[in-house]
């Protein structure tokens, strides 16, 4: 099954491209990320998928849903956990998580919130203000808000940010254990030890395009994720098509088993 | 901190105040003067064609900057949490105390001076300049007008002192805060002492040297008092809280919104106290306006067309409270609608605002006849939905950008106007008129209540492809 499926989907700002007709499909069980340098379009493409943000044009499908016509119900559906944002200052994390019950129509919430605090080691804090929290605390509690519904769906831009290593194996134990259950996950990132440890594929993302997909665990020994991304965006003045042509030449090749999405193959700009 | 650090600092708070705004509005801030002469000149011109005299004008006007210089000074009430929802990732000099080797009362105190000056240039001076524009054609004295600019950045430096004082009573003791408040109240009522004669109003209505020390000293003492007095709230340490959410929101009618927007009025620096403040600000304001109008002036306004029209205009600082707090991007994770999210607003604000202006109401039959009362209370709560319409529908969830935002602020103003300027000549006349000025504002109150419903209506579906455009 598709759990989502994009399109030649287009956001513009004036004269300004910030996604490029990105045609993009992840199936369910999987653990994708994006990877991309800053202000390549990656929380574009998020804010698209869950409905924050209209395309300038193209289609989606999130779950079956359509996130322009139906956004509220990609919304309920799925679980989102935005780059930098906190929970709110004055309350505190158990009744963030009550309001979260009730904005996603959650019953009987309550253990629901200690099963979630305690998977996330915010137990002894669910009754400390938020602003008093640190960086890394209010980052578990909104892990937890993005998981709390038990979507089959998370996108989560930056997972990892402000946490502490022993929370940083944790979450990604959580992450994967999620989707060997059958769930997606959908991730932005910029850690690529992230990507590589824990996705099943990372797409390039670079000026708004889609320049390859790849499968991190088929890279070839001493070969890493950095020389791969690397290759796809790090080229100042490269561009997309000489840099996906590269990577067909390379699969074709047989010198590594490179998982090069289709549509990049041939050259299409996504 | 030398004499030149300090200079320095002030410089460089004077160019992040300038900054700020251009970044957050661009080009178009630089008209915010121009707009401000504008209005105040359309303003006085107005009062005028009723029979309201230049002077009951500069009355009006040193009550207004009392009352923003109130509201300029609650920067100590809002804190940095507030500054970094309403304004983002923002990081301003008056809290680096922990970064620089400059202690907080030195920011604060520089801070507020920077707050005198640039407000005094960009808003005090316009209103001058407006005030100028049909008082000098009417025949009153250059000097006049000069006098009224620095008489109106006295009346604002009362203003934020008075309120950054309270402000930091309060973060010490709450109760000596009632105390002053009451002792301050008692003695004004039983010793029969005139409070105007303490302020700049005193030196504009009869200047002189004794006017004028007994004028401008409490606005210095109060603007010296308050750097020293406040504790920045972010030195309490680790906080827990009582879980309030499932009691508050059983009385909310299950409304997540309104019970999170309560919690955090209630949670935040001043609690739910401040929306009492602000009335009791405004409410004291007006009393003393409509005092001031009936000396200098053959009219006899009505108190409680006055009291219901401003108290219900000034429930704007309520709706500014209770979104201190958001951002409408992260309403967009949440399978909720925009009109879910002002109607969850709506809830929050009439539960805080009618109840804190009624009690003032109430209050006043000490010494205003019940029909008068009664006809405030009429009046009040449809001017509040009508106000809550028309800032939802103009600015969302950031009613505090109409600052400095000329095109936002003139539709504003102007959707205010629209309803304050009926309601305000009723008040004026209906000494003379009582039966046509109580219908006309009874009226008014009522179809604005209509419009401010609609309004609100129509908020939720703008603001949602707004936002999901941007």
């Amino acid at each position: 099954m598709t759990a989502i499926e994009t399109s030649d989907l287009r956001k513009e700002y004036g004269d300004v491209t910030a996604l490029s007709d990105l045609s993009l499909s992840v199936d369910d069980g999987e653990l994708f990320a994006l990877l991309g340098p800053n202000g390549s379009g990656k929380t574009t493409t998020i804010e698209i998928l869950t409905g924050q943000l209209e395309p300038t044009s193209g289609t989606a499908r999130v779950l079956g849903h359509d996130p322009v016509s139906d956004p509220i119900a990609v919304r309920r559906a799925v679980g989102i956990l935005p780059e930098r944002e906190d929970p709110p200052s004055f309350l505190t994390p158990r009744e963030y998580l009550r309001f979260v019950a009730d904005v996603r129509e959650v019953a009987d919430p309550d253990d629901r919130i200690a099963e979630w605090a305690d998977r996330f080691g915010f137990a002894e804090l669910l009754d400390t203000l938020s602003t008093d929290l640190s960086e890394g605390e209010r980052q578990r509690v909104m892990l937890a808000q993005a998981f709390f519904h038990e979507p089959d769906l998370v996108f989560i831009d930056e997972p990892l940010v402000n946490l502490d290593p022993i929370m940083q194996a944790e979450v990604r134990e959580h992450m994967i254990d999620y989707c060997e259950r059958g769930n997606t996950l959908f991730l932005s990132t910029h850690f690529l030890e992230v990507a590589e440890q824990v996705c099943t594929r990372v797409g390039v993302v670079r000026d708004g395009e889609l320049v390859a997909t790849h499968d991190p665990r088929t890279l070839d020994d001493g070969e890493q994720l950095l020389d791969y991304f690397r290759r796809e965006v790090g080229r100042p003045g490269g561009d997309a098509s000489t840099a996906s042509a590269e990577v067909t030449a390379a699969a074709r090749a047989g010198d590594r088993s490179a998982d090069v999405d289709e549509a990049a193959t041939d050259g299409e700009d996504t | 901190m030398s004499g030149a650090g300090n200079g320095r600092l002030l410089r460089r708070m004077l160019r992040e105040e300038w900054r700020l705004h251009a970044e957050l509005f661009g080009g178009r801030f630089a008209a915010f003067p121009v707009l401000v002469t504008a209005v105040a000149a359309a303003g006085c011109w107005l009062l005028t064609l009723t029979g309201t005299g230049l002077e009951a004008i500069a009355v009006g006007l040193h009550a207004l900057v009392v009352f923003f210089g109130l509201q300029v000074g609650t920067i100590g009430l809002v804190g940095r949490d507030a500054l970094r929802d309403v304004l983002g990732d923002v990081t301003l000099l008056v809290f680096s105390a922990r970064t620089l080797p400059v202690t907080w009362r030195r920011l604060l105190a520089t801070f507020l001076v920077k707050d005198l000056l640039y407000y005094s240039a960009l808003f005090l001076l316009p209103l001058a300049v407006g005030y100028a524009v049909v008082a000098i054609e009417a025949g009153v004295p250059v000097a006049r007008v000069a006098l009224l600019w620095v008489t109106t950045a006295g009346a604002f430096t009362l203003g934020v002192g008075g309120s950054l004082t309270l402000a930091g009573i309060g973060t010490r003791s709450r109760a000596a805060l009632l105390g002053i408040v009451a002792v301050a109240t008692v003695a004004v009522v039983a010793t029969n002492v005139d409070p105007v004669s303490f302020t700049p109003l005193a030196v504009y209505a009869d200047p002189g040297v004794d006017t004028a020390i007994r004028g401008f000293a409490p606005a210095v003492v109060l603007a010296t008092l308050g750097p020293v007095l406040f504790r920045p709230a972010d030195t309490a340490g680790t906080r827990t809280a009582p879980d309030r959410y499932d009691s508050l929101r059983s009385l909310l009618g299950g409304d997540g919104v309104a019970t999170r927007s309560v919690l955090e009025v209630a949670r935040s620096s001043g609690s739910v106290w401040k929306v009492l403040f602000s009335m009791g600000v405004l409410f004291g304001v007006t009393a003393l306006l409509v005092r001031e109008i009936g000396r200098a002036t053959p009219l006899d306004p009505s108190p409680g067309i006055a009291f219901g029209t401003l108290l219900g205009l000034g429930a704007f600082t309520t709706y500014s409270w209770v979104t201190s707090f958001d951002d409408a991007s992260e309403y967009l994770r949440y399978p909720v609608s925009m009109a879910d999210v002002f109607a969850g607003k709506r809830r929050a604000y009439l539960l805080l605002s009618l109840p804190a202006g009624l009690i003032y109401l109430l209050g006043s039959l000490y010494w205003l006849p019940p029909v008068e009362v009664a006809l405030g209370a009429v009046v009040f709560p449809p001017v509040a939905v009508y106000v809550f319409g028309v800032t939802t529908y103009v600015t969302g969830l950031s009613p505090n950008e109409l600052l400095f935002d000329t095109p936002l602020f003139a539709a504003f103003s102007a959707a205010l106007a629209v309803v304050a300027l009926p309601l305000v000549v009723a008040a004026l006349v209906r000494s003379e008129m009582p039966t046509t000025a109580t219908g006309i504002a009874l009226g008014v109150a009522a179809l604005a209540a209509l419009v401010g419903v609609g309004l609100a209506r129509r908020a939720g579906p703008r603001w949602q492809a707004r936002t999901r455009l941007q």
